[in-house]
């Protein structure tokens, strides 16, 4: 069953396995710079805003109430990451797509989880995900556009605007499986960052729902699932759709005050705060995916309809990069704020 | 002192006895979940914490049995119910519709967990 709890996805198998948990929270971030440098890893600043789409009633499209699941406000050209704990160190497979686009593979979604290439993430492992997955070891960063303008991964792939969002399928650990080869030795990890907050204004957007593009480029890896393929229980997954609506129209569907936009990086940068580096000494990192590594980035598309999509697009130098190694048996201080 | 007692699952009947061993579980893991050092990362006195652990006194107020369990990665709702509290959240809950969660209570109290967990409501897959 998937719960919403504190703006976070709960997705939790009690028949399988009462540690059986795996959250995933929607992060807010900055837009790293979309030139040819590959940045490092941006800050948490706080949690999406995450409600049920059955909520919205009458105010959302009928395809939406179809789809069911939830939905969060982005405006366009902002950045998201999205951030994974296994409450337990219970293990998952996790699938992830955007406009079901797989963001691994660059595949159209297909339910079920598959290896050659690897469709999914495994967590813990993998505490998050920016973005494409365009070569090994970097990706591009997940920035939101409106759909209908052909910025979005799926609009470039597949030449539709039919999907947007972001689709995930969470498929637990076989219970017999985790009690002989996980529950004895047991691994944690934890992340935690302080969150902040600025204020800029909403760039205008016609379309209220929005879809991934990919944006500039990060280092981050996507690494090999570790267990077998039949260790995972894919006859209980659990799936969920996360409708992404433009802000300026979530007041009109909620109710609520959609959050403020983040600051730039280089306002970021420039204030001394700390961008991220991520290690996992012995994991293997996945290779990237000749789809996604084809794909134009904002800019790139901008350029080529002639219009200026994002609002700034400054470089950035002199980021203090703090590392962070992944400790299996041990508490990492990491990105996001605490649960 | 009945701290050693245990239910039939092996659980802690008090709180005290619950915190020592689920702090002592982690300490053995990590030296970081010491007495002094949790009591540090929770904000009070390490003798407070070994009153505590003793079930020595009254159990603390709701914010510091929460900090608590965050350290100490357990559901705040059990130590809060372990301490014989109920979290102000819920309070409110109750207050605002007390009939019906009085009612809602009663006629749960005794269901098995899967009943209960049909009460949850969970986040609705459509087609897509």
């Amino acid at each position: 069953m998937i719960e919403l709890r504190d703006d976070a996805l709960e997705f939790s198998f009690p028949e399988v396995h009462p540690e059986a948990r795996l959250r995933v929270a929607f992060q807010r971030t900055l837009r790293i710079p979309d030139d040819d440098r590959d940045h490092p890893l941006p800050p948490g600043l706080g949690r999406f805003p995450l409600r049920h789409v059955d909520d919205a009633g009458e105010r959302v499209p009928a395809e939406w109430l179809r789809r069911g699941g939830v939905m969060l406000p982005m405006y366009q050209s902002e950045a998201m990451w999205l951030n994974f704990t296994a409450r337990s160190d219970y293990p998952f497979a996790l699938k992830v797509a955007a406009g079901k686009v797989n963001a691994a593979t660059g595949e159209a979604w297909v339910d079920g989880l598959h290896r050659g290439p690897q469709d999914y993430l495994v967590v813990p492992g993998q505490p998050w995900l920016d973005g494409y997955a365009v070569e090994k070891g970097v990706i591009r960063q997940f920035v939101a556009m409106p759909l209908g303008e052909g910025y979005t991964a799926e609009e470039q792939i597949f030449g539709t605007d039919e999907h947007g969002g972001v689709q995930l399928l969470a498929c637990p650990m076989k219970r017999e499986v985790y009690e002989r080869k996980v529950a004895g030795p047991a691994r944690r990890f934890e992340d935690q960052m302080s969150a902040m907050n600025r204020v800029c204004a909403p760039v205008q957007s016609s379309r209220s729902d929005m879809g991934l593009a990919p944006g500039g480029r990060m280092r981050q890896e996507i690494y090999e699932d570790e267990w077998e393929l039949e260790d995972w229980d894919q006859r209980r997954g659990s799936r969920c759709f996360v409708q992404l609506t433009n802000s300026l129209v979530w007041r009109a569907i909620t109710g609520e005050e959609p959050p403020t936009t983040p600051p730039t990086a280089r306002e970021y940068t420039k204030a001394g705060l700390p961008w991220f580096d991520y290690y996992a000494a012995d994991r293997e990192a996945l290779e990237g995916s000749e789809v996604l590594a084809k794909l134009r980035s904002v800019l790139e598309e901008g350029k080529r309809r002639g219009r200026s999509p994002l609002p700034e697009n400054e470089p950035v130098d002199g980021e203090r990069v703090v590392p962070i190694r992944e400790r299996r048996r041990d508490r990492a201080g990491v990105r996001e704020g605490s649960w | 002192m009945n701290g050693q007692r245990t239910d039939r699952k092996g659980e802690p009947h008090t709180l005290g006895s619950f915190l020592r061993e689920r702090r002592e579980a982690l300490r053995a893991e990590d030296p970081r979940f010491s007495l002094r050092k949790v009591a540090g990362r929770v904000g009070i006195e390490p003798s407070y914490l070994s009153k505590v652990e003793r079930d020595i006194g009254s159990p603390p107020a709701e914010d510091t049995l929460v900090r608590l369990a965050g350290e100490l990665e357990v559901e705040p709702d059990v130590v809060l119910a372990l301490a014989g509290k109920i979290s102000s959240d819920l309070r409110e809950a109750i207050r605002r519709r007390p009939l019906l969660f009085g009612e809602l209570i009663r006629e749960l109290k005794d269901a098995p967990d899967r009943a209960v967990l049909r009460v949850v409501r969970e986040v609705r897959d459509g087609e897509w």
